[in-house]
């Protein structure tokens, strides 16, 4: 039987020889050498003053782990806890810490640090610790507390002497606020040694700037902007990209002032192409947005529509008597921000409505990036929420309709028109393994190896 | 919606009180029957999502005639999506909601088949006259069936499926016996089930102690042995069965070497406990050489004067040991895992080795190896994701290779067999 089929398996052999590399184990050590926009002056997760959530995130999450975090379809799981029970209907919440842990520093990981952790970050929050438990105790029922534990911001830190220390996979080596981080592996780490020896983080790179570095070879991984993602490919580079994670959307300062105003924010939402911002100014690096959480997240983003409808603009512009011409703000350090504001301004003068586009943090609406900080639906809707001054909804949904009702409620608030849902995208070396693709395009550094460069 | 579970609790499995079988043998060998395991093919039951939208349909139009569309942007197959057509068109009439052309509705519903992270979303919207539509929805979880996949051509690897795990499975051990059972290595416990009714139901669970945590690609392996039911290898960890019943499991810190190859092969070797390769150290050695390079893993080749041993060493290199020289292969394509399989076939032995792994699945050949001249005698049988581990087992006439299915995230353990022709 061999024999019959020897060329055959001679052809086998010669094509695993001559193959591309095999499918080797990960290797430990090396240097991961980035490049990131994020130019944060803290590492502390309890700062929110930070303006790159997403770069800002993806550090944290080196050096800090928090009490749950969310597996890839946004069901809590344990980290530092490993247990939790709710109690007097959701109010009053049990975390059971992780055993053994330690931060960086070499202290215990105890109740009375993490509680103090929780405190600095939700002061509102009554937290403490009752024997081998951290107590959480809300003012009202939090059945979503997990979910909320597992954001950034609640990760926990611990500050002696006005040094930061997490429990995270890699330690603090060197830190130089807003320039350049340095993070070693910690052999210790509770959830297993990261591969990576280290990690060399420069930050404040603009993505033009990355890319330069990247290739000449200097970094191994870079932001991309969303807009740039596709080009980048056709060239040949290797660029991973997340799910539609952040909301562009126009923002008005204040609720709608009279009728009129509200028919004129219905005509420039109705005014918009946000297929051709899609295609042609983001180039694909973003989708069309109606409503406010993406399609992946909730499952009827689709009701909201997308697309332009500019007889139905004019017939309500028609219905106005006086329209205002507004003025359309935006980032002066976005370039994107500015082509969108631009695009938005000429589908108004389509419409019948004068805009005027400005730097001026005075404008009437602004273009605004608002970042979907979980992939839990009920959380990034009451963040943004949130982040717009509006009111939040009830802290849980007992269905999708509830949370589809409650989305709805916002955005007939009139405060924001969705425009746009934007990826995040990643650029990495061939030599860059085991980078899995995350929903939110958040790292999972532990697990990433380097492979040897191929002559 | 999904949200946080009240009183969830996240600690290890509860080990199952169910005692052992007084039938159960200790003395446990390998179920070569297996081969003949039927993998379980899950069907979706879409009755309960179907019933509950169409009350919520019916509700809003009332008995009588409507257009019904229904559009399907989620992940669901084409049968699938039929299949729920049908059943919806089913539930529907039977509230006396009839269907009939757009001229002589009196309602028309569009229902959307979506789905997000969690859930397939089902959205029915309702136009009645000019007034805006309503909008209702219902969710049902979304559920990954395993996929499995046979080799079909020459010399050919057999895959049998034994299971899938949302954890990591470590190893497998399958035992025969009336009923079969198999023995499942996790990060965290030992699993023990049995074969009932042509399904793996669980029996018991033992949780795993460990004092320190576990490397990053974390490796473990399962011997069976004689005297008592199994000893598990963990990086720096060693457990063994008790023999008392219930089954318990006892573990301690440990750097024991151990076993390569089959139960008969005679060599250990020592695991280096934060890491994810064996140091190199031999005990007692192949004759007189005790140490090779750091290997990933190794295979043995009986030879009729003795035992021709092939390590897959860190350093991408392939070493072969005789007792007396170290012949290093490099460039072979050769991935970390090799695994020897007697099968009877051809000179009697073949080496399994994991292969090309740059795209999202991975495969593993047989190879036979004259004169330290690998060849491969097999056609590459595929997985859907990356080879986590691949072991010899016990009595050598097969393998267990696990992978990590990239699509659905979960790890497929499977029997690797050789079966001899086309």
């Amino acid at each position: 039987m061999r024999l019959t089929g020897f060329p055959l398996f001679v052809a086998i052999s010669l094509f695993c020889a001559l193959g591309g590399s095999a499918a080797a184990r990960p290797p430990y050590g090396g240097t991961l050498h980035v490049e990131m926009r994020a130019a944060p002056t803290s590492l502390d997760p309890a700062d929110a003053s930070q303006p790159d959530w997403s770069g800002y995130r993806n550090l944290s999450s080196l050096m800090f782990d928090t009490l749950v975090s969310l597996d890839a379809r946004g069901k809590p799981e344990p980290a530092l806890a490993t247990s939790w029970k709710a109690e007097s209907g959701d109010q009053r919440w049990q975390f059971f810490l992780r055993r053994g842990v330690t931060f960086q520093d070499g202290a215990p990981v105890t109740p009375d640090v993490v509680a103090a952790s929780l405190r600095r970050t939700n002061p509102s929050w009554k937290v403490f610790s009752e024997g081998e438990a951290v107590v959480i105790e809300r003012d009202s029922p939090a059945p979503n507390l997990p979910l909320e534990l597992s954001l950034a911001r609640n990760a926990i830190a611990r500050r002696e002497g006005g040094k930061l220390s997490g429990t995270g996979p890699f330690a603090i080596s060197q830190w130089n606020p807003g320039k350049k981080l340095s993070l070693v592996a910690r052999d210790d780490y509770w959830g297993g040694r990261a591969f990576l020896d280290a990690i060399e983080i420069e930050l404040g790179k603009s993505f033009g700037e990355q890319m330069i570095s990247f290739d000449l070879g200097k970094t191994q991984l870079i932001e991309v902007a969303p807009e740039q993602a596709h080009r980048a490919i056709a060239e040949g580079r290797h660029i991973r990209s997340s799910a539609p994670i952040e909301l562009i959307a126009l923002v008005f300062g204040r609720d709608p002032q009279s009728p009129e105003d509200a028919r004129q924010r219905q005509a420039l939402a109705l005014s918009i192409d946000r297929d051709l911002l899609s295609t042609v100014v983001l180039q694909g690096g973003g989708e069309p947005a109606g409503g406010l959480l993406p399609n992946w997240m909730t499952g009827y983003a689709f009701l909201f529509p997308t697309s332009i409808d500019l007889a139905a603009a004019r017939q309500v512009r028609s219905e106005i008597p006086h329209t205002t011409s507004w003025t359309l703000g935006y980032d002066p350090a976005d370039p994107t921000a500015r082509v969108i504001a631009e695009r938005i301004v000429l589908n108004a003068r389509d419409a019948g409505m004068g805009m005027q586009i400005t730097t001026a943090s005075s404008a009437d609406l602004r273009i605004v990036r608002l970042p979907l900080i979980s992939i839990d639906p009920q959380i990034a809707l009451n963040e943004l929420a949130s982040e717009l001054g509006l009111p939040q909804a009830k802290s849980a949904f007992a269905s999708t309709d509830d949370l589809y009702a409650a989305e709805n409620k916002l955005l007939q608030s009139q405060r924001l028109i969705p425009l746009l849902h934007l990826r995040t995208a990643n650029g990495m070396s061939n030599t860059v393994r085991n980078w899995r693709a995350t929903r939110d395009g958040s790292w999972r550094m532990p697990n990433v190896w380097l492979a040897a460069e191929k002559p | 919606m999904p949200s946080a579970n009240h009183n969830a609790v996240y600690n290890s499995r509860i080990p199952q009180m169910r005692a052992w079988s007084s039938r159960f043998p200790r003395a446990a060998c390998l179920c070569v029957l297996m081969l003949t395991h039927v993998p379980v093919i899950l069907a979706s039951d879409w009755r309960a999502p179907e019933e509950q939208l169409a009350r919520k349909i019916a509700a809003a139009t009332g008995p009588g005639a409507v257009t019904l569309e229904v559009v399907n942007r989620s992940s669901l197959s084409r049968p699938e999506d039929e299949a729920i057509r049908r059943g919806l068109s089913t539930e529907l009439a039977a509230l006396g909601v009839h269907f009939v052309n757009a001229d002589q509705a009196a309602a028309s519903v569009q229902i959307t088949l979506s789905e997000n992270l969690q859930s397939y979303v089902w959205v029915a919207e309702i136009h009645q006259g000019n007034n805006e539509a309503s909008v209702v929805m219902v969710t049902t979880p979304r559920l990954g069936p395993p996929v499995v996949e046979n080799s079909t051509v020459a010399l050919t690897i057999q895959k049998t499926l034994l299971s899938t795990e949302e954890n990591r499975i470590l190893d497998v051990a399958l035992l025969n016996g009336a009923p079969q059972h198999m023995i499942l290595l996790e990060p965290e416990s030992v699993v023990l089930l049995k074969l009932q009714d042509g399904r793996w139901q669980q029996e018991q669970s033992l949780p795993l102690s460990h004092s320190h945590p576990w490397p990053r690609d974390l490796r473990g392996r399962l011997a069976l042995r004689k005297d008592h039911l199994f000893d598990a290898y963990l990086p720096g960890t060693f457990c063994r069965s008790l023999t008392t019943a219930p089954l318990a499991l006892n573990c301690y810190d440990s750097d024991d070497p151990w076993p390569l190859g089959t139960d008969q092969s005679g060599l250990s070797a020592f695991f280096a406990p934060t890491r994810n390769f064996f140091t190199g150290a031999l005990s007692p050695g192949i004759e007189k050489q005790t140490t090779v390079k750091a290997f990933y893993s190794a295979a043995m080749l009986p030879r009729e004067k003795y035992k021709l041993w092939v390590f897959s060493t860190v350093d991408g290199q392939v070493h072969f040991l005789d007792g007396v020289t170290d012949q290093t292969a490099a460039k072979l394509g050769w991935g970390s895992d090799i695994a020897s399989v007697r099968s009877g076939c051809g000179p009697g032995w073949q080496v399994l080795v994991t292969g090309n792994g740059d795209g999202a699945g991975e495969s593993v050949t047989a190879f036979e190896i004259a004169d330290r001249e690998p060849i491969a005698v097999s056609h590459p049988a595929e997985f859907n994701g990356a080879i986590t581990a691949l072991w010899t087992d016990s009595d050598g006439t097969g393998a267990i290779a696990v992978s990590q299915n990239s699509e659905t995230g979960r790890y497929e353990a499977y029997r690797l067999s050789i079966v001899c022709g086309h």
